[in-house]
């Protein structure tokens, strides 16, 4: 396998991974998805979780509601409280849209892209992944690890944390995990970042 | 869990190829980054940007925001303002906090579980429009448009209040700045001299400042302040009552430390003693004002030591304090305060601010009230029509009057509350919630939850998530007012004496709000749609009603944005008293209507024995429970210790520091604890706490359960007789500690 066919397969894992943390609605969240995501979990070794993510869809009254209220409190507002907002400055500045998304920001104009004037803020999750599948597509493998290390990893980590230890609904456990698989590598070099 | 493979082998396989062909089936098109143009380092910058109008607080002073990429980092006072100039407080500040805050309402929100404990679900903003227009539809339908009921608060409510006073049609609009603040100072006034006073008093001219319970310095708005501490640098006397050593009481040349709930005999007695020693102003008496004779024989019988009784303060302060005013009159400054629903008696205790400004003839002369003249501006909003008495609770029908008859705008809190929860004499079913708390600004917290349970529907617009959102079904986030236009402000210089000027600014957004937030314009109008009113839709957009507003001053906003934000015209003396202002003294129109035709003492219920009577007032660095979530402000002031006295203390063994909680004369426990703050600065019989802390919503992660919530223990509600607002300093506390009830044996 070349490195382009190589870059441009991991290019549909982020943007599958970024589609995977937007909120779910009707359009997207059906079986076709699960399906998807089913198989690529088993091609992980982790057919086990994709069980109990079905168990969890296929017992429930409504289960697009349920990733739905989920997913709001998990991370937009929820009881007891928020969860894990999904912004890199929530982590990193104590704050939304601080400067840790302008930092994010500027990467991706140093790369030639920008944000579209509907996107949600920069260093929102599913943008961060977008962004890396657009890297990838590019073959930009250098940019992709430096990405990940300074504007990605730093902040996702504690975001994991939060999500793992406070999901009550499979799904979003499991699907944090896969993003921390597909990007974990990439800190190994102990890059300190001024955290907040 | 833990996948079988590493990243890196996955990878390298052609595992990856054949598991991610199929993944990009199931993704969107479309992504929120994409490729763009480059831009060339430093196009973006810095760049300030006018036309901002604070709302931490009421007082609204004027802003520019610093704008870098978007993103607001620094708030500062619009340096051309002639009220507030380039400053701004710690509360104006922290406006950034407020802005970025992460707990803030971000996206519609359904409540799938139940009210009070909810599950809430994103929804989109059709579905929230008409799930909000249909409920409120049925309601209006089935019960009639009193079945609708409404609690709106600040500059963004205005809009969507007038929609369902005005063009729905119920009477049942319940606003706290009125009815658990400022509406009985200002009918008060009204009645005395025809004007609302607003805080009018030109305290940086005055030669004495006479303040009731007002502890400035602690309640900061900036021009006011400016104006205060000015006046005293000009060598201003400062008398001050209050039960506690406030920030004022700190300056003051003369602090009566007077007992709660007696301030109105007091004042009567100041007022007799001006009358029977002639050290009024006669010449202002015989022009101004009538009723004099009424008056002066009303209240003879105050003398200086039956009010020394009563207030348990020394007969020769009394004189003190009337020679001070009398010796300097007419250039003394009566505070008329703006939170006056304390004691259930409080009409009269503004009446007698009014009648003891008259006595001085402080009226429109330097140092006294002084209303500015300041430019006119025509409000938009929806059409007025005349919705009858027929289902206004505050109306006497077999009487053919209203039942609190110099009420503020809108239907006193506790009528509408009790006609929510019995269904009598009509349903109240729906109820529309618009940046007010109602949980934490009327007193009776259960009952307030009483109400929401008797509802069919409630819908909440909020930027926070305050304790109140938890009872809403639909739940709406609106821009902040850093966001949005909307308010125009309009004044004067802040100091009188000055060159005279007026100013016009209009709030205009210092950055684009973020998600899915939404002005009070948009919203109001989607719902009227739904709700059939698509044809009395006054303006389609907010800017359209700001500009409408502004052209009756021939202005608009391109206009004042060419003038960085602020309108600045020649303005006009206002000194000298208009020939046709007259002071009542004694209304016979109260009299009529079977209350006092002069100011009168009504005493209130006595401590009893074991506990203290709760005090609150204001934080310099909060306002109320709106900032409780406000990082910064939380840091600087995290909690609200309550201040016992000390020799309290020392029979209890409290020292500085301890952690207590409380438990109220109605078994109402406090659901947190603070610590105490042991002082010789506050009388035996009294406690004192600043209001606004210990949110019980968890979703406000920084406010949540930081110190007490006083509004918890105000469980006793006192009913101010002529305007049928409440009176909130009627509940009495003991302390516990470790479990232990603490008696404050006074």
């Amino acid at each position: 396998m070349s490195s382009t066919e190589s870059a441009q397969d991991i290019a549909r894992v982020y943007r599958f991974l970024a589609q995977c943390m937007q909120y779910p609605d009707a359009e997207w969240t059906n079986d076709e998805f699960f399906n998807v995501l089913y198989n690529l979990l088993g091609t992980l070794g982790g057919v086990e979780d994709g069980i109990e993510i079905k168990r969890a869809i296929d017992g429930a009254e409504d289960a697009l509601e349920d990733l739905q209220v989920e997913y709001t409190r998990l991370f937009i507002n929820g009881m007891p409280h928020v969860i894990a907002p999904p912004f890199g400055s929530v982590y990193m500045d104590q704050s939304l849209q601080g400067v840790f998304a302008g930092d994010t920001l500027a990467f991706y104009k140093k790369k030639g892209f920008g944000m579209e004037a509907d996107a949600d803020l920069p260093d929102h999750i599913v943008h961060e992944l977008e962004f890396l599948s657009l890297l990838a597509e590019e073959n930009d493998l250098e940019g992709e690890e430096e990405f990940l290390k300074k504007l990605f990893r730093p902040w996702f980590r504690k975001f994991l944390i939060r999500v793992t230890a406070g999901a009550h609904h499979p799904y979003y456990r499991v699907v944090v995990q896969l993003i921390d698989f597909f990007t974990k590598e990439e800190d190994k070099d102990g890059f300190q970042p001024n955290e907040a | 869990m833990a996948f079988n493979l590493t990243r890196r082998k996955f990878l390298q396989t052609a595992s990856l190829a054949a598991a991610s062909v199929p993944l990009s089936k199931v993704v969107s098109a479309d992504t929120g980054v994409s490729k763009s143009a480059l831009d060339a380092k430093g196009t973006a910058g810095d760049k300030t940007v006018v036309g901002g109008i604070c709302e931490m607080c009421f007082w609204r002073c004027q802003l520019v925001g610093k704008v870098r990429d978007g993103r607001l980092m620094k708030l500062e006072g619009n340096p051309k303002s002639i009220d507030n100039g380039a400053a701004i407080c710690a509360r104006g500040n922290a406006g950034v906090k407020l802005l970025y805050d992460v707990d803030r309402l971000k996206y519609p929100m359904k409540n799938v579980g139940k009210r009070g404990e909810p599950k809430w679900k994103r929804i989109s903003w059709k579905e929230a429009l008409d799930e909000c227009g249909s409920k409120l539809k049925a309601t209006v339908d089935k019960y009639g448009p009193h079945g609708i009921s409404v609690y709106p608060h600040g500059a963004s409510a205005k809009y969507p209040m007038h929609y369902f006073e005005r063009t729905v049609g119920t009477h049942n609009v319940s606003e706290a700045s009125f009815f658990q603040c400022r509406g009985i100072r200002d009918t008060a006034y009204v009645s005395t001299i025809g004007k609302a006073p607003g805080e009018k008093i030109d305290m940086p001219n005055t030669k004495v400042l006479f303040f009731i319970g007002d502890h400035l310095g602690e309640n900061v708005h900036v021009s006011h302040i400016k104006q205060y501490i000015q006046g005293l640098q000009n060598g201003a006397k400062l008398i001050v009552a209050d039960p506690r050593f406030s920030a004022s009481a700190a300056k003051a040349d003369i602090w009566v430390q007077i007992k709660p709930g007696t301030d109105t005999a007091y004042m009567l007695a100041i007022m007799n003693y001006l009358v029977q020693n002639k050290k009024y102003d006669a010449d202002f008496i015989e022009n101004h004002t009538s009723g004099f004779e009424e008056f002066a024989e009303a209240i003879k019988g105050w003398t200086l030591e039956k009010a020394a009784k009563e207030c348990d303060i020394p007969a020769k302060q009394i004189k003190e304090v009337a020679e001070m005013l009398a010796s300097n009159a007419p250039h003394v400054a009566i505070h008329p305060g703006r939170h006056v629903s304390w004691y259930g008696n409080d009409f009269q205790r503004e009446r007698a601010l009014a009648c003891l400004t008259g006595l001085l003839g402080a009226y429109f002369v330097k140092g006294g009230w002084v209303p500015a003249k300041g430019p006119k501006v025509k409000g938009v909003s929806w059409a007025k029509h005349d919705h009858g008495h027929e289902f206004d609770l505050n109306y006497n029908h077999e009487e053919d009057e209203k039942i609190y008859s110099h009420n503020p705008p809108g239907t006193p809190t506790e009528l509408i509350r009790d006609c929510s929860i019995s269904g009598k004499p009509y349903p109240i079913k729906s109820c529309v919630i618009w940046g007010q708390n109602p949980l934490q600004t009327i007193p009776n917290q259960e009952k307030m939850k009483d109400v929401f349970r008797a509802m069919d529907f409630i819908m909440c617009v909020d930027v926070m998530p305050t304790d109140v959102t938890a009872w809403a079904d639909i739940l709406l986030p609106e821009k902040s007012y850093l966001e949005r236009h909307d308010y125009i402000k309009k004044g004067t210089q802040w100091d009188l004496s000055k060159e005279h000027q007026q100013y016009i600014a209009a709030r205009m957004p210092l950055v684009d709000p973020l998600f899915e937030r939404k002005d009070q314009v948009y919203i109001t109008n989607e719902i009227a749609k739904r709700m059939g009113h698509a044809d009395e839709i006054p303006v389609n957009t907010i800017e359209e009603m700001v500009d409408k507003s502004l052209a009756s001053a021939n202005l608009s906003l391109e206009k004042l944005i060419a003038e960085d934000g602020i309108h600045i015209r020649p303005g006009k003396d206002p000194y000298g008293v208009p020939e046709d202002f007259e002071v009542v003294l004694y209304n016979e129109d109260l009299e009529d209507l079977g209350h006092p035709g002069a100011p009168t003492y009504k005493p209130v219920e006595e401590v009893p024995a074991g506990y203290a009577r709760l005090l609150y007032g204001r934080a310099p660095v909060h306002t109320f429970n709106r900032s409780q979530n406000n990082v910064w402000l939380k840091n600087a002031m995290p909690d609200n210790p309550v201040w016992v006295n000390n020799e309290v203390a020392a029979k209890l063994g409290l020292v500085d520091g301890d952690t207590v909680g409380f438990i109220n004369s109605e078994g109402v426990k406090s659901r947190t604890t603070t610590t105490v703050k042991v002082t010789a600065g506050i009388r035996k019989d009294c406690v004192y706490m600043y209001h606004g802390y210990g949110s019980a919503n968890p979703l406000m992660t920084i406010g949540v359960g930081q110190g007490v919530d006083d509004q918890s223990l105000i469980t006793k509600l006192a009913i101010d007789p002529e305007t049928g607002c409440h009176g909130m300093r009627n509940n009495f506390v003991k302390l516990t500690k470790n479990g232990k009830v603490l008696d404050l044996n006074v």
